[in-house]
């Protein structure tokens, strides 16, 4: 998992004095957060939190895939292939904040300055369909600095890709860096697609191949061999147990891979995944029980149901309040804020928490029993 | 009075509907308009602070510009405080998932702890608006203003107080929470009913006064006295306190007429008791009164000119109130409900009013008439 690294703070002195410093002559936590909106003036869309970037050009990649080309401003730091980022854009005066995975390679970027990120538009999403609109023809938007250890492993072991339809996102990034560096570990792509209609990347995928005898690509069309099986592990990577393996999809399809490798042996080292959207709710029944959720400071509580846990952060916006998020998968802290008491489920971590005051995700916390928060 | 006239249950509902309507409509529009406002308001705001230090210390060639610094500098911190801080801390522009304009994290210039504020204006003032005993900002726990409060001696003196409570109150702010836990003068209350500890409550009075006082009275002046003299600290020194008193009086005296003018009614514990929705809305218009004015008042009074729409309408952002205010209006006229509103002077003239009237006994208790 690529979120599980804890928050480093910088507590510092000089840090801590900046910090007291710039609240008690800005009111902010950083001075240049007290200039920002006069910097947006010469460069609309500048923040303190984030990289402004331009968005060069929307490509239509199949009927509801497309890819953003963005040149990064000049401080970004650059990524490894496979890893993710934030990107934020204002919509109706709202600033949406999303993660995806760098489509492209880090030699490209290298090479012209451009990133890529392939995105399949959500069906009734938000914020999915009108990126696409919003930058037909270009515009600003915020970058995060790129994160996630979901990146080619360190040993010069043969790796096994399975992919499930976007989940394609990291590897096209990691093959396209292999075939630019001439990396020549033993790696096979098994990518699963809904149809003949949706296989991403097709051509580029087999010119990679072509050029790269280590490099093979398999397309494995769902709606005539299935979902991912131990059979066509067997078929297709007879050798799997001297693989790593790298998962990438929905997330019923990410459990499904697991199960299916783990029973054949493979070790849980072995296996590396990432999730695109919100991490399951997988909670050990026994230990839950219906309970309430109060909000102290909005004066309110809500009903959290045991069979159908939802996360604080939904609960709180059921209830008609609206706490600051961001990326809603426990990635960015935005939505952190104080629990002063009851017990918790992360469902990232899987880690329960204990009774006493503690910071937790919103987005991805439930109740165990009865909690109190500080929003 | 106490005595407030509650209209019939079905003209409450029915008056209930068109104001919940109201609200519906205009959350709706809210997006980038709101948005532009509150940024060019901040940039507004921005330039004038630091316009106004520096020009403060063009005053080492002559004193008119020292002046015209301590006013844009007043005047900035009015707009710190009352068209961004207030509104943005009422989570008016929270839609904007700014985390610059969030009512979690935004803290204001001057001296009270936003958090503290959060706890008594958010939550006190606005759930228990003029409810004698329970609403401590109808007063400020210091001024008697309707026959509801007992009359003691000392509410003779009480037009004197206002006149310390218009020059001090951004600390009469800040000392608000600990003022009601009688923390340190008075038996303390027991701990427990607030949610942080008064160890913590005192510690955070304190943080905010010292970054306050470091800012105008240390930082600033010193950094001026080094390159142009020690006289220029002093003469820094006192322009940041007069920019502060233009602050305190200009707030106070907004905050006044909202709440204390003449016609505005107070409320009792029991009539509150299991109030419906449009009990509590008509609690709100009339526990409220509106200023008439230009654009620019509205502004800068951080359209607590529409202190009707404020109560009913806390979160919507306040670049809205004005275009709420003339349907608010029209939907009382329609429910015959009374809608207070005047002009800055006319309404403040019936604060001053009001604050003699009740510093005086009650009428039948004739032997103190003419005390």
């Amino acid at each position: 998992m690529s979120q599980s690294n804890p928050r480093g703070q910088s507590t510092s002195t000089l840090a801590r004095t900046h910090k007291w410093l710039a609240q008690s002559l800005t009111q902010e936590n950083q001075i240049s957060a007290y200039f920002e909106p006069l910097i947006q003036m010469v460069a609309p869309g500048w923040s303190t939190d984030g990289t402004r970037s331009k968005v060069i050009q929307v490509r239509s990649e199949t009927a509801d895939v497309y890819t953003l080309v963005i040149r990064p401003g000049k401080s970004w730091k650059g990524f490894k292939a496979g890893q993710h980022l934030q990107i934020s854009a204002e919509q109706n005066g709202t600033r949406q904040t999303r993660f995806f995975s760098v489509s492209s390679s880090p030699a490209y970027f290298k090479r012209t300055g451009l990133i890529e990120m392939s995105i399949r538009v959500q069906q009734d999403g938000k914020v999915t369909p009108w990126l696409r609109e919003a930058f037909a023809s270009g515009g600003i938007c915020l970058l995060s600095e790129a994160q996630g250890d979901f990146t080619m492993p360190s040993t010069n072991k043969p790796v096994l890709m399975v992919a499930g339809g976007s989940g394609i996102t990291p590897f096209r990034s990691m093959l396209n860096q292999m075939a630019a560096t001439g990396d020549s570990r033993p790696v096979h792509l098994l990518f699963y697609v809904r149809d003949e209609a949706n296989a991403l990347f097709r051509e580029e995928f087999e010119a990679i191949a072509a050029q790269h005898s280590n490099i093979k690509v398999t397309y494995m069309n769902g709606a005539e061999v299935g979902p991912f099986s131990s059979e066509h592990l067997k078929t297709h990577c007879p050798e799997f147990m001297e693989h790593k393996i790298m998962i990438c999809g929905p997330t019923p399809m990410i459990q499904l891979v697991r199960d299916v490798v783990s029973s054949e042996g493979v070790a849980n080292d072995d296996i590396m995944f990432e999730y695109f959207g919100a991490a399951p709710i997988e909670l050990d029944r026994s230990n839950v029980k219906d309970s309430y959720v109060s909000f102290e400071r909005g004066g309110v509580s809500a009903f959290s149901n045991a069979d159908k846990p939802e996360s604080l952060l939904e609960l709180a916006e059921s209830q008609g309040l609206k706490p600051q998020f961001g990326c809603r998968i426990g990635v960015c802290h935005q939505c952190k804020c104080t629990k002063k008491s009851g017990v918790v489920y992360n469902t990232l971590t899987g880690q329960y928490s204990d009774t006493g005051e503690e910071e937790v995700q919103l987005c991805v916390t439930v109740a165990v029993n009865d909690v109190v928060l500080d929003i | 009075m106490t005595t407030t006239h509650i209209p019939s249950t079905e003209t409450l509902e029915s008056f209930r509907q068109e104001i919940d309507q109201i609200r519906d409509e205009t959350m709706a529009k809210v997006g980038q308009e709101d948005a532009n406002h509150i940024r060019k308001i901040v940039r507004i705001q921005r330039a004038m602070e630091m316009g106004g230090r520096l020009v403060m210390i063009a005053g080492f060639y002559h004193w008119i510009w020292w002046v015209v610094g301590v006013v844009m500098l007043g005047l900035a911190k009015i707009i710190n405080n009352m068209e961004i801080g207030h509104n943005v801390m009422h989570g008016q522009y929270d839609f904007m998932n700014d985390p610059h304009l969030n009512s979690r994290d935004f803290d204001w210039d001057g001296i009270c702890d936003g958090e503290s504020w959060r706890r008594t204006h958010n939550f006190e003032h606005h759930t228990y608006t003029n409810i004698i005993g329970k609403d401590r900002d109808f007063g400020y726990d210091t001024m008697r203003l309707s026959d509801d409060v007992k009359w003691k001696n000392h509410y003779r003196w009480q037009p004197l107080r206002m006149l310390i409570l218009t020059l001090m109150f951004e600390w009469a702010v800040a000392y608000h929470e600990l003022f009601g836990e009688r923390i340190f003068v008075g038996k303390r209350r027991p701990e427990g009913k607030l949610p942080i500890s008064h160890a913590q409550l005192i510690k955070d009075f304190f943080a905010k006064i010292r970054k306050g006082v470091f800012r105008d009275y240390l930082f600033y002046p010193a950094i001026v006295g080094l390159f142009l003299g020690w006289p220029m600290f002093g003469a820094i020194v006192l322009g940041n306190f007069f920019a502060n008193m233009i602050r305190n009086m200009w707030a106070s005296t907004i905050i006044f007429c909202g709440h204390f003018t003449e016609d505005v009614h107070t409320f009792s514990e029991e009539e509150c008791e299991n109030e419906s929705r449009g009990q509590f809305y008509y609690r709100q218009i009339l526990g409220s009164s509106n200023l008439e004015g230009s654009k620019l008042l509205h502004i800068m009074s951080g359209h607590l000119s529409r202190q009707v729409e404020h109560h009913l309408f806390p979160d919507m952002p306040s670049y809205r109130y004005n275009e709420v205010a003339e349907k608010v209006r029209n939907v009382c006229r329609k429910h015959n409900i009374p809608y207070n509103t005047g002009t800055l002077w006319g309404q403040y003239s019936t604060v001053v009013y009001r604050v003699f009237k009740y510093s005086k006994p009650p009428k039948k208790q004739d032997g103190f008439a003419n005390a």
